[in-house]
């Protein structure tokens, strides 16, 4: 019950908390910033309008917007909220979201080769490349969870004895691992460092340039999916962070609440006060997230002997 | 095993009925092509019978009234035979139409003979009991395979392949003669179950010159040298059947004789666990970096050869800790993605040869807005794409979902296992991400955007028979991704077989499947509510045709494009210290600088490092013996007269 009632308001959140990002960075720069529903409005604006299609572009152009959207879905069907388990889970479900984060990824990287704009071909290059590198850092975290809790799948991570907490034992060791998945975080969500959302240059983007040709809609979904992702990334991070209450699961998703804004306003710190690396210093900046959760990892063969 | 034989038969009568009907263009292929696939069926029959049989059926010959060879019919061997005559069954139909030149009526019915020679080979090689049968089975589908790669001699690269290939296979198949040679000055036995009998440090020696001699036909990076350049210059049904079943065939030795040597050591799974991870991160590198469609699904073969290894690596580290469930898990997901790697490969080759039969060329650069004329091919490929990036819904998803959760397990070894788990579990992970990137490169440079060249503007799609095999193989994929029960249920009686337990884990792995099931089923209904949801949101709505935008470019030529050299660039760059690029770049000059060119080419390192450390040297070493060869007959006699003097003298006196 719980959980159903933190996915619904999730999903409403989720332009909302979009916007927050956008809002913090106004405020630190000393502007106004636009009103936080604005995303709604931009999700109704889009909704109304139809679509111009490339006569270059074939069915997977049009079939990409759906499966952007439909694979966080999924992921957020998957995740627990605020330590209560989450509506589906089974051993290895976190093998199967991120499988499934992938193919959206694949429609995304075609859609935008689809379209033969030269621009495009390179969002989508390096999308394909950064990816590979935010890949192994996940695993690798998966692998330290496997080590502490023994399990694969979303819900089982942060129940049974041996939950992964930032609060329990292994805290200091999951320090590294919220550092690292906070990276990649930013690298699959294009943000900055590794992209930047609010660059007006279509050769200096990653995601938002694979996107240029949708519009409408499908732009809409496209949008949907993209918050839905960041959400994902975040409640993830979360769900680390958070400290469990025994017998105040509202206290413990207040706090869960609080620590998603928290996330979300690093995410918009972080785009404040840091510029976007040049292409050649992205790889080096994941594979700092790497080092992390592959430094943490080693550490768990002392700690168990 | 009668049954098993007759099919065998039927398949080899296809090539000289080819042969015989050469100059009619069709009954000289439909006559073969109907012997293969009604004997492929047959044996396809015949193998799916016996993946349960509690007795093994046998059979014994005596070949020239003193070498025994002996045939057995196990659940392993069985296991093997399904790609063996599912792939040449396809391959035969798509044949029919893919072989369409009359002028080469004599080469296409070649072609039959030897396809069907190796049919036969390879069905042998995976029953042979003995250490004869398996060696004569064993050069007969290497001579066979020499020859079908020979198609287009007329072109130098096409024989130089050829001739690669050839070196290749025999001084493989030397490594496994000298582990037979071992055997049998051991044991005194010519059967295979005799390896059981060697002493540990033997069964060491023997394990590694066969790991070699197999691991060079499986393609085991740095033994792969041979493999792009084979499955390239051979025709396509040819190289789709190679690179799905004929490599699979090292991956069977491998297997068989780990089980028949019945070893507790964990370096046998350390030793393949890290053949399996270096083949399977270097072979998708150079995958992503080739620009010849064909060579870089050859290459991808060799990564999906080092996912199988991974798989069986993990296994055997799991049966020599008595980790009896995780050995379960990855033997079983190894074995599934043979079979997979054979559905999927086999699709893609098949699509690739349709996108030369339509195309007239390779060069993925020069291609491009191939699923506007060729939408089948499109779809078809795409499919094959999707399930070798191991996306799910599809089959390949399923066995490295089995090799995943009992990799998985493996990390709860310690020390040097332990790191070679993870790194086990990362690779796969590197290993997916670059898979996705070189076949996005694959799909979205051949099939997506705007034609490149004129070749690839005036297209044609594929014969019916082509789209037959193709239908298939895609159905195949997907109906294993949504409902993986149906063939991990027979695998698990396979694998329970090979680890000699009874205490299969079925409940666990139905569990698993019906898991896959309803993820992949609940993705699929989500993904076709928001199909409706979009529709819905579009009724009534304007919708235009336009250019695509040029971000205020406005004269866009299809050159413009990004090729899928500049699209793995990057990534290729990132991974120059053991991709290297050569590139030559004639530059510019002067104030009216002549037409400029730019070439660049992936270096495999493997074959640099032989053509440099070990072809050269020794052709340079036996350039000094040339003298030996010197044209004159009488001098050639006299060779022969001594040589026969010298033998007679040394038996006489020794």
């Amino acid at each position: 019950m719980q959980t159903v009632i933190l996915i619904i308001i999730s999903l409403l959140i989720i332009p909302v908390l979009a916007a927050f990002i956008k809002k913090v960075k106004a405020l630190l720069t000393g502007k106004q910033g636009p009103p936080l529903l604005i995303k709604y409005y931009t999700l109704v604006k889009l909704f109304a309008k139809g679509s111009v299609y490339s006569t270059s572009t074939t069915f997977i152009f049009r079939f990409m917007p759906v499966v952007a959207l439909a694979a966080p879905l999924m992921a957020l069907l998957f995740l627990p909220l605020a330590g209560a388990p989450a509506l589906l889970s089974f051993a290895g479900d976190a093998i199967l979201i991120f499988y499934l984060l992938g193919l959206a990824r694949f429609f995304t990287v075609c859609a935008a080769l689809d379209t033969a704009s030269p621009f495009e071909g390179m969002g989508a290059s390096r999308e394909a490349f950064f990816s590979v590198l935010s890949e192994a850092t996940l695993f690798m975290v998966l692998v330290l969870f496997y080590r502490i809790n023994g399990s694969l799948s979303f819900s089982s991570y942060f129940q049974g004895n041996n939950p992964i907490n930032l609060w329990s034992a292994e805290g200091t060791l999951l320090l590294l691992v919220v550092a690292a998945l906070f990276m990649v975080l930013l690298a699959e969500n294009a943000r900055v460092p590794v992209d930047d959302p609010a660059t007006h240059l279509e050769l200096t983007m990653i995601h938002e340039v694979m996107i240029l040709d949708h519009s409408g809609p499908d732009l809409a979904l496209i949008e949907l999916g993209a918050w839905t992702k960041l959400y994902f990334y975040a409640a993830f991070i979360a769900n680390i962070m958070t400290p469990i209450y025994p017998g105040k699961p509202w206290a413990t998703a207040l706090v869960f609440l609080l620590i998603i804004v928290f996330i979300y306003f690093a995410v918009g710190l972080v785009e404040s006060i840091t510029a976007r690396s040049k292409m050649n210093l992205v790889p080096k900046f994941i594979l700092t997230s790497f080092s992390f959760a592959f430094f943490a990892t080693i550490l768990t063969m002392e700690l168990t002997r | 095993m009668n049954p098993f034989f007759f099919s065998l038969l039927c398949i080899v009568l296809g090539g000289p009925l080819a042969l015989l009907f050469h100059n009619n263009s069709k009954f000289g292929k439909l006559l073969p092509v109907m012997a293969i696939s009604g004997g492929s069926l047959g044996g396809l029959v015949t193998a799916l019978q016996h993946f349960t049989a509690p007795q093994p059926p046998t059979a014994e010959f005596l070949w020239l009234d003193w070498f025994p060879l002996a045939f057995r019919l196990d659940p392993l061997s069985a296991f093997f035979l399904v790609p063996v005559f599912g792939i040449a069954l396809l391959a035969a139909i798509y044949s029919f139409d893919y072989l369409d030149n009359p002028a080469k009526g004599l080469r296409t019915a070649a072609n039959y003979f030897f396809f069907s020679l190796l049919i036969a080979a390879m069905g042998l090689v995976v029953c042979a009991d003995n250490i004869l049968a398996l060696a004569l089975a064993w050069e007969l589908m290497s001579i066979a395979s020499c020859f079908l790669v020979l198609y287009d001699y007329e072109l130098k690269e096409n024989r130089q392949a050829a001739y690669i290939f050839f070196i290749f296979t025999q001084a493989g198949a030397m490594f496994l003669f000298a582990a037979f040679g071992l055997l049998y000055a051991q044991t005194g036995s010519v059967s295979l179950a005799a390896a059981a009998g060697l002493s540990d440090g033997l069964k060491l020696t023997f394990f590694l010159l066969c790991f070699i001699g197999f691991g060079s036909k499986a393609g085991i990076f740095p033994l792969h040298i041979w493999l792009p350049h084979a499955h390239s210059a051979a025709p396509s049904h040819i190289s789709a059947f190679m690179s799905g079943v004929m490599i699979k065939m090292g991956i069977y030795g491998i297997v068989r004789f780990y089980f028949l040597l019945n070893v507790e050591s964990v370096v046998y799974g350390q030793i393949v666990l890290f053949a399996g991870i270096i083949s399977g991160v270097l072979g998708i590198i150079y995958a992503a970096g080739q620009n010849h469609i064909k060579r870089m699904l050859a290459y991808s073969s060799i990564e999906n050869i080092g996912i199988i290894l991974i798989g069986m690596g993990m296994g055997m580290l799991g049966a020599a800790a008595g980790k009896k469930e995780l050995a379960f898990w990855c033997f079983t997901g190894a074995l599934l993605h043979v079979l997979n790697h054979a559905i999927f490969k086999s699709l893609l080759f098949m699509g690739a040869g349709s996108v030369i039969h339509g195309t007239g060329t390779a060069a993925i650069d020069r291609l491009g807005g191939l699923m506007k004329g060729m939408k089948f091919t499109g779809i078809a490929f795409l499919t094959g794409a999707l399930s070798i990036c191991a996306l799910p819904p599809f089959n390949g998803f399923v066995s490295e979902f089995l090799i995943y959760s009992g990799a998985f397990s493996g990390s709860s070894f310690e020390g040097w296992d332990f790191i070679l788990a993870a790194l086990a579990i990362v690779s796969l992970a590197v290993i997916g991400g670059l898979a996705l990137l070189c076949f996005t490169k694959a799909v979205g440079t051949v099939f997506l955007g705007e034609p490149r060249t004129v070749q690839a503007e005036k297209v044609h799609e594929c014969g019916r028979c082509m789209r037959l095999s193709m239908t298939l193989l895609a159905c195949f994929c997907l109906v294993i991704g949504l409902f993986p029960a149906i063939v991990v249920e027979p695998l698990a009686a396979v694998t329970g077989a090979l680890l000699k337990t009874n205490d299969i884990p079925m409940g666990d792995l139905l569990a698993f499947c019906d898991n896959i099931t309803l993820g992949a089923i609940l993705f699929l209904g989500l993904t076709i509510v928001l199909m409706i949801l979009r529709s819905w949101l579009y009724r009534g709505k304007q919708v235009d045709a336009a250019p695509t935008w040029g971000c205020g470019f406005t004269r866009a030529t299809p050159r413009i494009q990004y090729t899928g050299t500049s699209f793995a660039a990057p990534a290729l760059e990132f991974f120059g210290p053991v991709a290297p690029l050569r590139e030559e770049y004639t530059g510019l000059d002067g104030p009216f600088p002549k037409p400029s060119s730019y070439q660049s080419k992936p270096q495999d390192l493997a074959e640099e490092t032989a053509t440099i450390g070990v072809a050269l040297p020794i052709f340079r070493a036996l350039k000094r013996l040339r003298w030996i060869q010197h044209g004159n007959i009488q001098l050639y006699i006299a060779y022969i007269v001594v040589a026969i003097i010298l033998s007679i003298l040394i038996t006489f006196l020794v």
